[in-house]
């Protein structure tokens, strides 16, 4: 996949956030190793992008935060998901699998 | 639950500028961490996590930005969550006690209840604009007489046709004339006849308001020519609904006024009452003919108001008027003394004489609202001392001094909410009396209501008392110190700042009702000398009947004859003592003011004659009225002879001419002698003065009888009538019998009025009793809310002091000197409080001056008065206090708390 194809894409970012939080509660780098682990290098994030977006959502009530200790011992900001993102996941999920679905109808050979 | 934990601690922009800094730090470390660990050297490590991470500080500043906001919202949320609770928690507090709650909203009730009722007169007739498009540009114009010193005249017709061709800073001009119970004309030929009440209106009149009809049309000019045969008519709105109910077809049919058709061009809007509430039709001035108003310079009888043109001052406007008086002076002989015009605001002119009072009422109540405020804080500080010990708890639990304030102000503006509520619903009566107790002396009452203003008025008066009244106390609790309240309220010991602020506002209290006492005893004493006024007659069971008689129907000299015969069977009803008539009965109209020249006058050159009022009336008139005679006679029957100069042919006056004058007249001009005897020259005849009648207030009580002059109605006839009858009983109920009578004459005979003399007194004292009634009502109030006040504190001083007291009688204090104390205290703050209202009420009263009357504002015996009352009652609001103090029992010392 090229890079154009990703900017499209990019509105996806928060849906995977959201996904990525509902195992658990984390911190920002956990949620940029996790999605990237997950997707296997395919989809090349940047984290500039997926901070904002967590903030974006903290301030959208998807998300709170709040400072912990993390696994080696330093400050840092955990953030979990609220019924809100929970709802929030629910319905972009479906959307967003209708939508991939007709996608692959279209591309799957006749 | 941890996020609403949270949310107690607030982030400043700094706090969130280190946490932004520290997240994206805390990625960028542990990036580089897990790539030394995958064999990166550290600097590599670190260059390459910053390359993943993309644009730091574009993220930065984003992750700010948002984070602000977020902390914007939070703290948003969280101070209307406070204030709900603040609100909860008001009203909880409120209800665990009723009786101070209950006397704090009527307190406030009563405040903002007064000033709303008020206000809302004051404001429709004084500060709302008239309902006319540009009502700013509108003046009112009078003709003056510098030399006589008279400023404010009515207007000739022929004066102002001339005003309006050569003005040039006006828009336009117009004038009307219009007189209660006196302009008017019969309306015959559907139904019962029926006097309608006419403003009869010049050619710039409706140009000049600038109003349209909401039917029809309104008469063009070329209908208002002066001899034209036009008659023409607009409707107002209120009796083309009462008389035609409302129909649309009324509009160019004709209906027959003072037996000749007249074409009704158009119906007015409702809010067209110009220049009376009163008005049923505006008639062209044209149609009245030269012989029933003389179309010459010196009848002066039309109101007239002009319009400036965009742009044009008042000063311009004077000077414009000015100019033109001053050339038709020079140009015409009987204008030579009348060379100047007075113009002023018309909104001004209308409202003018009520003005002060009506001011004067808005400052009275002001200082009710500001006595209740002072109440209710007193009121506030009493419990506030009792909950101090809540607050030092509140605070101790960690509270902010700055939201146990605002607590404090939720409740007290609460408080005054609720109470504006019911004073604004008690303000709706209360403004409806206020305009029925004026009867009509008001000008502009139908714009007295309840609207938008005036709620506004009455919220705004409401959240102003409530942050005024519970500033105090709230700033107070601020102050407490968590130590000394938590040990001090066990032991019920007042702390001393309370105690001063406490005074303090006894003292101001007593000054404001000084000042109100003040206000209302000048009023009263104003009053009393007014109704004091020796009128001249005795307006005590006297009816009087208003009518004119028909000459179209009563033609040539007819009509005198149906005057004679009306009276005579009048005279004949059983259980009248005397009956007379008069054209203008006192306070209903000043006479005809014509010129005369007594004897032993020479004019000069350019001296104008004297002039005064001629008023027509019948034999035996001012011994119905129960004036007296100083000299000479008054006319008899034989005064007013007619006979047939020829057998057959209609008889005509045969008497002798003759004059009676007043009091003031004859000392003027006929001084150190007897005016009888004497002649007065009107026009080119001379006519000998039969009598001197004492002096009739005419047109006020207030103001001194000028001279005038009298003549026999049937010398000189007038077909305007108030028959006067004195009766045995009460006079209203002779009105049918005396009507039966005059009907027994000309069933057709339309009857004007029925009223009473003590009526025409009653109303010509309206506005000055309305004054005094209201101002004697808030001066009681401030009395009571002043006693009440000074009660209030000495209570609270004697109980919160009972140990001491105690002690006192324990150790030997006789009761009297415990009682003796107290007083003294009350008598203190009361004499301190006295001194500095006096103060404020001579600085005040001055205003009153225009609205007083034979009472100056610095009357020294209303002012003692004022003194002893306020100590008498100040002494009766400690002395219960007091009394309890005295009986105090002395174990309450060895009690343990």
């Amino acid at each position: 996949m090229n890079r154009d194809a990703m900017e499209l894409l990019q509105g996806t970012l928060d849906v995977l956030i959201l996904r990525t939080l509902a195992w658990q509660p984390m911190h920002g780098y956990a949620v940029s190793r996790w999605i990237r682990e997950r997707t296997e290098g395919t989809i090349e994030i940047e984290d500039a992008p997926l901070y904002k977006a967590l903030h974006r959502l903290e301030r959208a009530g998807c998300v709170s935060a709040e400072w912990g200790v993390s696994e080696n011992n330093r400050r840092a900001r955990y953030y979990r998901l609220t019924a809100t993102g929970r709802r929030r996941l629910r319905e972009e999920e479906s959307a967003w699998r209708r939508y991939a679905a007709a996608v692959f109808r279209v591309l799957e050979p006749a | 639950m941890r996020p609403r934990l949270l949310s107690l601690i607030r982030r400043t922009s700094s706090t969130i500028r280190q946490d932004v800094d520290a997240e994206l730090q805390f990625h960028i470390d542990a990036r580089t961490d897990a790539l030394v660990r995958d064999g990166l050297t550290r600097d590599e490590a670190r260059s390459r996590a910053l390359r993943e991470f993309g644009d730091l500080e574009d993220a930065r500043a984003y992750i700010r930005r948002v984070d602000t906001a977020i902390e914007q919202q939070r703290r948003r949320r969280d101070s209307m969550s406070e204030l709900r609770q603040d609100i909860a928690y008001g009203f909880r507090t409120l209800r665990r006690a009723p009786t101070f709650t209950l006397t704090a909203i009527l307190t406030i009730a009563l405040g903002v209840g007064a000033n709303t009722a008020i206000f809302s007169v004051v404001h429709g007739i004084v500060f709302k604009p008239l309902p006319f498009p540009q009502p700013e540009q509108l003046v009112k114009v009078w003709s003056a007489n510098p030399t006589a010193g008279s400023m404010q005249v009515t207007v000739s017709a022929v004066d102002l046709d001339d005003w309006r061709a050569q003005r040039t800073q006006l828009a336009d001009i117009g004038g009307w004339w219009y007189a209660d119970g006196g302009s008017g004309i019969d309306f015959t030929g559907s139904g019962d006849p029926q006097r309608l009440s006419v403003a009869f209106i010049s050619p710039g009149f409706f140009p000049t308001l600038g109003v349209q009809p909401a039917l029809g049309r309104l008469p063009r000019e070329d209908e208002m020519i002066r001899g034209g045969n036009d008659r023409v008519a607009v409707l107002s709105h209120g009796f083309w609904q009462s008389r035609f109910g409302s129909q649309r077809n009324i509009v160019d049919s004709t209906i027959t006024l003072g037996g000749a058709p007249y074409r009704i061009l158009g119906v007015m809007k409702p809010e067209m009452r110009f220049p009376s509430d009163r008005v049923e039709l505006w008639i062209p001035f044209s149609t009245i003919p030269d012989n029933a108003t003389p179309r010459i310079r010196p009848v002066r009888i039309m109101d007239v108001m002009a319009r400036l043109k965009p742009g044009a001052t008042l000063a311009q406007a004077r000077q414009d008027l000015n100019a033109i008086t001053q050339r038709l002076a020079a140009t015409y002989q009987e204008n030579t003394n009348w060379g100047a015009a007075t113009v002023m605001p018309l909104a001004d002119a209308i409202t003018g004489d009520v003005r002060r009072g009506l001011v004067a009422l808005l400052a009275a109540v002001g200082f009710v609202l500001l006595m209740a405020c002072v109440n209710v804080a007193s009121l506030l500080l009493a419990r506030s001392t009792i909950r101090e010990r809540e607050v030092a708890l509140r605070l101790s639990l960690g509270a902010t001094p700055g939201r146990i304030v605002r607590q404090m102000l939720t409740e007290s503006v609460l408080l005054s909410l609720i109470g504006g509520a019911v004073g604004v619903a008690g303000a709706t009566f209360g403004s409806r009396a206020l305009v029925t107790m004026a009867s009509g002396q008001l000008p502009r009452t139908s714009e007295v209501q309840l609207d938008g203003t005036v709620l506004l008025f009455a919220v705004i008066a409401s959240l102003v008392t409530g942050v005024l009244f519970g500033l105090a106390p709230a700033l107070r609790a601020r102050g407490t110190d968590l130590q000394a309240s938590l040990r001090e309220a066990g032991r019920g010991l007042v702390s001393r700042s309370g105690q001063r602020l406490r005074t303090g506002l006894v003292v101001s209290e007593v000054a404001l009702a000084v000042v109100l006492i003040v206000g209302a005893g000048l009023m009263t004493r104003s009053f009393i000398q007014l109704l004091g006024v020796d009128l001249g007659f005795r307006p005590d069971k006297l009816l009087a009947v208003n009518f004119t008689i028909n000459t179209s129907r009563h033609t040539g000299q007819a009509h005198r004859l149906v005057y004679r015969e009306m009276i005579d069977r009048v005279r004949t009803v059983p259980g009248l003592v005397a009956v007379g008539a008069v054209k203008h009965a006192p306070f209903r109209g000043n006479g005809e003011r014509i010129s005369f020249v007594p004897d032993g006058l020479t004019l000069g050159g350019g001296d104008q004659a004297p002039t005064a009022p001629l008023f027509h009336i019948s034999d035996g008139y001012f011994a119905t009225i129960g004036a007296r005679m100083i000299e000479g006679r008054e006319y008899t029957v034989q005064d007013g002879a007619m006979s047939s100069p020829t057998p057959g042919a209609p008889p005509v006056f045969s008497g002798t001419p003759s004059l009676i004058v007043n009091q003031a007249l004859a000392e003027e001009h006929f001084p150190g002698t007897s005016a009888v005897g004497k002649t007065l020259r009107l026009g080119q005849t001379r006519i000998p003065i039969i009598g001197v009648v004492n002096n009739i207030r005419q047109t006020s009580v207030e103001e001194p009888v000028q001279p005038a002059m009298y003549i026999n109605n049937m010398m000189n006839s007038r077909v305007g009538v108030t028959l006067v009858a004195r009766t045995r009983g009460e006079p209203l109920a002779m009105a049918n019998a005396v009507r039966d009578a005059i009907w027994s004459v000309d069933r057709e005979q339309t009857i004007t009025s029925i009223s009473t003399f003590d009526q025409f007194v009653g109303e010509a004292v309206a506005r000055p009793r309305l004054l005094t009634i209201l101002l004697g009502l808030f001066g009681t109030l401030g009395l009571v809310l002043g006693a009440v006040g000074l009660y209030g504190v000495l209570s609270y001083l004697v109980s919160s002091r009972q140990r001491e007291i105690g002690v006192r009688i324990a150790l030997g204090a006789p009761r009297g000197a415990v009682l003796g104390m107290v007083v003294r205290r009350g008598l203190l703050m009361t004499a301190a409080g006295t001194a500095v209202g006096l103060v404020v009420a001579f600085a005040l009263t001055r205003y009153l001056r225009d609205v007083l009357f034979g009472v100056e504002p610095t009357d020294p015996m209303t002012y003692a008065l004022v003194v002893v009352s306020m100590l008498a009652v100040a002494g009766i609001a400690s002395a219960i206090p007091a009394r309890r103090a005295a009986t105090v029992d002395p174990a309450i010392a060895f009690r343990s708390e």
